[in-house]
């Protein structure tokens, strides 16, 4: 079944008085339990991509369709997960991974069964009571994942939320990611500029072309989970991803250059 | 971890009160000294010892009470009307951009208006009573509230808007569980500024304006050549305003700062 649908969106964005095209016609059907990954050159236009499908940002033209029916403001239907710094430091982490569910209404009693278990799926209940600021950039994400999960989303969105970890971290994530993915059965965007990232995580892989932006290429990656970085079988798939966006991320750079 | 901070912040406590009771101390043994030389007459320069004679003798008469009790009542009052107007009009300056830039630039310009100057627009306008008096706290305070309402809010990371608005938040929610706390650490900030110039403003206004209050007995001190009892309600008027910013503002200060973990990057 199709659970997301963006049809045509088309994006321009201002620079320096200049009506630049960010985003043009970009067409993707995303299954219900699809993991997909979006890749391409940073500036692509791969974020802006998702934080319409958030509705945090209009399109110039175009739809996204969920479930069938068009969406044009944020809802906690489509929750994300942002690179960093989104974790609210007045409240505890408890309340963090609440928010969503304390804004939808939901009684005291019902929300802390729901934050304890994924609390729990996240290993940070002992750090229920700690503030953000008391955590370390990997346990901040973890609690941005709970606290997105814990709203139940018919969609999970994740605007490279790994990208500011160190390495081992990473790692950890993209195996737990994957289970999580299994267990909670979620359809998931998951937005990088990694291209290893989007091999371990995607059963399918987006490439973006540069600006204006398109999908250039949809490359399926049916392969065991829970796949691990240093899987020499992954390779094929990687360097078929890197083919495609090598030229992409020249064609980027001379961008930048001129 | 835990355990560390509490002995840390008592021997910390230690040694500022011990730091404090040693600048008090030469600060009254050089005015000594001064006194002794004999430079100016007694009656200009009264020793430490007979300051405290007259503040013996205005808190036993019940004077000084009565002023702080004064004095303070009418500063609560006008400060309690400065913020919530303050605040309020910090609010539409938000709501309508266009009016809150340039609400924002006029109000930067009368932050450095002296309070003094209100006086006589007050006595003329509203008259010599408590309301006149109060009227030049709330002129004197009122910017710095409204700037520091309309700049706290406009300064918020929009990611924590983006982040709410994602979570279901909008409107009323949005503005209870996320503007407001988001704002807080440096709304806070603003008040102890607003703080500072309310009391400027209400010992100016009391010396001009008052038969009580503060600032009325300083000025008394002033016309019976009472040096004595002028350096004894400046006394009087330091430590108030370092008590209230220490005890009350600074500790307000340090506990948000603290769950924000905003003092932890050292």
């Amino acid at each position: 079944m199709t659970k997301l649908q963006a049809k045509n969106i088309v994006k321009h964005f201002d620079h320096n008085g200049n009506s630049v095209v960010a985003l043009d016609g970009i067409n993707l059907n995303v299954e219900e339990g699809d993991f997909i990954c979006i890749v391409g050159p940073s500036g692509c236009g791969k974020s802006t991509f998702l934080n319409i499908v958030a509705g945090l940002e209009k399109p110039d033209s175009g739809e996204i369709l969920l479930n069938g029916k068009p969406i044009s403001d944020p809802g906690p239907d489509r929750t994300m997960v942002f690179q960093e710094g989104a974790l609210f430091p007045w409240l505890k982490v408890i309340d963090n991974v609440e928010f969503g569910l304390k804004m939808a209404g939901i009684p005291t009693e019902e929300r802390r069964e729901i934050s304890h278990r994924y609390l729990d799926m996240m290993q940070l209940t002992k750090f229920s009571d700690s503030y953000t600021y008391q955590l370390s950039t990997g346990m901040k994400q973890r609690v941005a994942i709970a606290r997105a999960l814990a709203m139940d989303p018919e969609i999970l969105l994740m605007d490279e939320p790994f990208a500011a970890l160190d390495s081992q971290t990473r790692d950890l994530l993209l195996v737990e990611l994957q289970l999580i993915w299994e267990r909670t059965k979620k359809t998931i965007i998951f937005v990088t500029h990694n291209i290893s990232e989007s091999v371990i995580l995607g059963n399918k892989v987006e490439v973006f072309k540069n600006r204006p932006s398109r999908i250039k290429k949809e490359i399926v990656i049916d392969y065991r989970r829970p796949r691990l970085a240093e899987d020499e079988n992954l390779q094929k798939y990687y360097h078929q991803i890197l083919d495609e966006l090598k030229s992409e991320v020249i064609a980027r750079t001379k961008d930048e250059i001129q | 971890m835990t355990g560390n901070i509490p002995l840390k912040k008592s021997r910390g406590s230690i040694e500022d009160a011990a730091n404090a009771a040693l600048l008090i101390a030469t600060f009254i043994g050089v005015w000594q000294i001064v006194f002794m030389l004999g430079i100016w007459p007694k009656i200009s320069l009264p020793s430490p010892a007979m300051v405290a004679e007259t503040f013996a003798k205005i808190i036993l008469n019940g004077s000084l009470e009565q002023s702080i009790g004064i004095t303070l009542a009418r500063l609560l009052g006008a400060f309690a009307i400065s913020i919530t107007l303050g605040t309020l009009i910090g609010f539409v300056m938000i709501k309508f951009k266009g009016f809150g830039k340039t609400l924002n630039s006029f109000s930067a310009g009368l932050l450095s208006f002296p309070s003094i100057a209100w006086v006589p627009f007050s006595i003329l306008l509203i008259g010599f009573d408590e309301f006149g008096i109060m009227f030049v706290v709330v002129m004197s305070s009122i910017f710095s509230i409204m700037i520091s309402t309309y700049s706290s809010i406009r300064n918020i990371p929009p990611i924590y808007v983006d982040a709410a608005r994602n979570m279901g938040a909008h409107g009323v929610s949005l503005f209870r569980h996320v503007t407001i706390p988001a704002a807080t650490p440096s709304l806070i900030i603003g008040l102890r500024q607003a703080w500072s110039f309310a009391w400027h403003a209400i010992i100016g206004a009391e010396i001009l304006m008052s038969i009580v209050g503060l600032g009325h007995i300083l000025s008394v001190g002033r016309e019976f050549l009472d040096m004595s009892q002028v350096i004894a309600s400046m006394i009087t008027i330091f430590t108030i305003g370092l008590l209230v910013d220490r005890f009350i503002l600074n500790k307000l200060e340090d506990k948000v700062r603290k769950k924000w973990g905003l003092d932890n990057h050292r």
